[in-house]
């Protein structure tokens, strides 16, 4: 079926641009080059993605065809066989739907962020393979071929965050995220082996695998369920894996909005998503996903009122983010999950897009507190960026609200209270955060900055964006407020729904937009006119500024023991020991043939001695024994 | 009784000599002690009744073979210094006649085992036989022999010529 | 009376043999195989003496001359070798040697 080999197609694409552009890059000088063909090269994958993952997309929603594609069979044993496979139903097609188009617009974005960059070529190498990795894993028909994709996007986002490799701590930053990653890997890995070791033999398909949960016994499903999860953390950044985050700020800003910000920090939550039969079938590590993710959008939310760094700020506040989404999922509600995924998708790439032209305009100044008054000199960006905050802050019509209101409405429907109160919470700060960056930036005390023109290139990917923020959350609009919520029912995937009055729901909504207008209310009493600075005096601030000291203990409990085991395992084990062994061995060898090159010294009398040694040996074996 | 005391004193005369040849520090020192001991060889042919032998030993060794040692030890006008280093040379003759010593042993046990009852007496062996012999039954490898000496002539000239410098 | 023959020939050989393992002068061991030489030309010209026949000094000549086309290029040898290394000793003589080994 032609439709089937476009999933080959969107996976092609930005491959091949990957490939030419790397070839080019090899055997043409800079100086050479043309322009025009390396932009195209750069964005043409992508874009040819994007337009197939819609037109699937829109097949999809219409006819709800699934698709899928096998390539080759990767491994064939006699009890587990996993195909080079992919598929696209709805719940992938719904990722592919933003991850391609968002994508093309960062990419068109990134075209003018690098322009001057010595080494924009090999950029737009590794963002075209993460995007090929991106849709690997979105399209995997099976754990394995997800799997790939997962340490596909896992490596771009390392050597992405290492782009400026001369600097020391950027290439730290990229250990730390690679590193803490790792961990995560370590779960999923674990967990789909053990997925592999119970019902292997039934196929090792998505499909297959959900028809055979009920075949594993309940303690291993809960094991299997965690470590999943365990991944998932890492990806997406969630408690305790999350510090990794806030340091991958240091690559460009493009690959913070894209890798970041809007897709593969998700896909934690889309594997989750992926593995709703799964996970709906284990409450207790739903409601354990639910409180990490509260307690990380609790935590990223305080951390984020106290930094100062725009692109940290914007990182935390994806983190809390993810936080809700994890809220969503552990309680049962996937859909809702994926929605605020897809909407957050938007409005934080236009944030950070907004951010990375505020960077560049201010050659590269990264402070908040060195910002202010930008507001009349660059007018249409603060509106795009006006209007992403609000989205996230969500404030009706924007798209954060439809989703962000899904979410609570769920979490207070569903009977557990306490993560309620936490999520109100978080909404109430993360309206404050949002604003007193807004304020910070745009507003606050009148110095004259100077301010570099922003191109045209850049600020149209962010008008689309920031114009597709309004209207995107009348994809899922509720019931209340005349709708159906079709979002949710084209995903139709394992989702547990609460049905409460429209009284409750009309009031939950006054109390949370209550809430928020507060925080914007207090944030502009505090930022909009701002004289002075923040004092860091009390003992809150200084722990929120150094957010939590997290890194310190990380550092303390794990990084300092095991430098100092391989430190003994080193000078004492390695070069005490092993080495030892072996040079002596390599050394007594050579001893020993040196004492035997003696026979070998070139005398000639000792050569005529011995050769005479001999037939003096058989004349005494004569005499002795013959005779 | 006579022969036997010339014999006994030939012999002692011998080995002496051939001990301070191979013993001796110097080079004229060995060559004219090897004199002694080729003129004593000389000698214990001329007890065998062999007169060709007397003779060719004292033309060929002692006239023509070791006045050329002779001449090339003069011609070389070897100095002490130049001589070859020889701190263990005590060490290395002693240790080399050890070795040495089984293959001495078992010859002389086999020649002590020996019966040589059937034989005759010494009898003179004279020039004019000597020559029958060589050129009724041994006219090829004596012929050969004339080849070995010219390809010796031309292989001694080709070594001893100075060599071009390249 | 003809075993002492043969022993003093063999003694003689055993003194040539020892002169020419032990010593490192090239001239002393080109000497001690003269040596060896004459104590097999006793032993033959004795076999001849004893057994009444001509063969054993034939031979005997025939080592003479070998000896003597030996000594030409022995000669040869000395004064290149001297030329090339100043010195008589063997133990200069190895430029075959493998260098990598030690003494």
């Amino acid at each position: 079926m032609l439709q089937s080999n476009l999933l080959f197609y969107i996976l092609f694409w930005p491959l091949l641009s990957a490939i030419i552009l790397s070839v080019l890059n090899l055997f043409i000088k800079k100086e050479l080059r043309s322009q025009i063909l390396f932009d195209f090269l750069s964005v043409a994958g992508v874009s040819f993605s994007a337009v197939i993952s819609l037109y699937l997309a829109y097949q999809n929603y219409v006819f709800s065809f699934d698709f899928g594609y096998n390539i080759y069979t990767f491994l064939d044993l006699e009890s587990l066989k996993i195909d080079f496979a992919l598929k696209a139903d709805a719940l992938s097609l719904m990722m592919l739907s933003f991850v391609n188009p968002v994508g093309t617009a960062i990419f068109f974005y990134a075209l003018a962020y690098m322009r001057d960059d010595r080494s924009s070529a090999r950029f737009f190498i590794y963002f075209n393979l993460f995007i090929f990795f991106m849709n690997l894993l979105v399209l995997g028909a099976n754990p394995f071929i997800m799997f790939l994709g997962w340490e596909g996007v896992g490596i771009m986002s390392y050597l992405l965050i290492g782009f400026y490799y001369d600097d020391f701590s950027n290439i730290k930053a990229a250990n730390k995220a690679f590193i803490l990653n790792r961990i995560g890997d370590f779960g999923f890995l674990s967990g789909i082996f053990l997925l592999a070791v119970f019902i292997g033999v039934d196929g090792y398909s998505f499909e297959a695998l959900s028809e055979s949960y009920y075949k594993i016994e309940p303690f291993y499903l809960n094991l299997i369920a965690i470590l999943l999860f365990v991944g998932a953390m890492g990806k997406s950044a969630q408690i305790p894996l999350y510090v990794w985050l806030p340091d991958a700020m240091a690559g460009p800003t493009p690959v913070s909005a894209l890798i970041h910000a809007a897709t593969m920090v998700t896909a934690g939550v889309y594997m989750v998503a992926r593995f709703s039969d799964l996970f709906s079938m284990v409450e207790e590590v739903g409601v354990f996903i639910a409180y990490i993710g509260a307690f990380s959008a609790l935590l990223a939310a305080l951390i984020a009122t106290k930094t100062y760094d725009i692109k940290k700020i914007l990182a935390y506040s994806t983190m809390s983010q993810l936080g809700y989404m994890f809220m969503a999922e552990g309680l049962g509600n996937y859909s809702y999950a994926l929605f605020h995924v897809f909407t957050h998708s938007f409005f934080k790439a236009t944030l950070f897009m907004g951010a990375g032209a505020i960077i560049l305009a201010l050659h590269h100044e990264q402070d908040i507190r060195k910002m202010g008054n930008l507001k009349d000199k660059m007018p249409a960006l603060f509106y795009m960026m006006l209007v992403a905050a609000l989205s996230i802050s969500a404030i009706f019509p924007f798209s954060g609200f439809f989703s962000k209101d899904a979410i609570m409405l769920h979490l207070f429907s569903s009977g557990h209270y306490l993560i309620y109160f936490i999520a109100l919470f978080t909404s109430f700060l993360t309206a404050f955060y949002m604003f007193r960056f807004i304020f910070y930036i745009f507003f606050s005390h009148k110095r004259d900055i100077e301010v570099k023109a922003t191109s045209k290139l850049m600020l149209i990917p962010i008008g689309v964006l920031s114009f597709f923020t309004i209207i995107v959350g009348f994809l899922n609009t509720p019931e209340l407020l005349g709708g159906d919520e079709r979002f949710s029912l084209w995903l139709s995937l394992f989702d547990q729904r609460y049905f409460v009055s429209h009284l409750v729901e009309i009031s939950l909504i006054v109390i949370n937009t209550v809430f928020i207008l507060l925080a914007i209310f207090l944030a502009y009493l505090r930022f909009y006119k701002l004289i002075r600075l923040e004092d860091e005096a009390s003992t809150l601030s200084k722990l929120l500024s150094n957010a939590f000291y997290v890194d310190k203990i990380y550092n303390n409990l794990f990084t300092k023991p095991l430098h100092k085991l391989s430190c003994f395992a080193d000078e004492k084990c390695d070069i005490g020991f092993i080495d030892k062994l072996i040079n002596s061995l390599a050394f007594g060898y050579i001893k020993i043939s040196k004492k035997f090159s003696v026979t070998q010294n070139g005398s000639l009398n000792l050569y005529m001695l011995v050769s005479l040694g001999g037939v003096s040996l058989m004349m005494i074996y004569i005499l002795v024994v013959l005779l | 009784m006579l022969s036997n005391m010339i014999f006994i004193i030939l012999a002692t005369n011998l080995l002496i000599s051939s001990f301070v040849m191979i013993s001796t520090k110097r080079v004229i020192d060995s060559a004219l002690s090897m004199l002694i001991a080729l003129l004593s060889i000389a000698g214990i042919y001329a007890t065998l009744q062999s007169s060709f032998m007397f003779i060719t030993q004292i033309i060929i060794y002692a006239g023509a073979i070791l006045s050329l040692v002779i001449f090339i030890i003069m011609f070389l006008n070897i100095k002490d210094k130049n001589l070859p280093h020889e701190p263990h040379k005590t060490r290395d003759m002693i240790l080399t006649s050890l070795v040495v010593f089984p293959i001495t042993a078992v010859l002389i046990y086999f020649i002590k085992l020996s019966d040589f009852s059937n034989l005759n007496e010494k009898t003179t062996s004279s020039i004019g036989k000597v020559g029958l012999e060589l050129y009724q039954n041994y006219v090829l490898p004596f012929e050969l022999i004339s080849i070995l000496l010219l390809i010796s002539l031309v292989g001694s000239i080709t070594l001893a010529r100075k060599e071009k410098d390249v | 009376m003809f075993k002492n023959y043969l022993i003093l020939s063999i003694l003689l050989f055993s003194l040539g043999l020892i002169g020419a393992v032990s010593r490192r002068n090239i001239i002393i061991i080109y000497m001690s195989i003269e040596l060896m030489l004459n104590a097999v030309s006793i032993m033959l010209v004795s076999y001849s003496s004893f057994y009444n026949t001509n063969t054993g000094v034939v031979l005997s000549i025939m080592v003479t001359a070998i000896a003597a086309a030996e000594a030409a290029l022995f000669m040869a040898l000395f004064v290149t070798l001297y030329r090339k290394k100043k010195s008589l000793d063997t133990s200069l003589f190895n430029s075959l040697k493998d260098t990598n080994a030690t003494k």
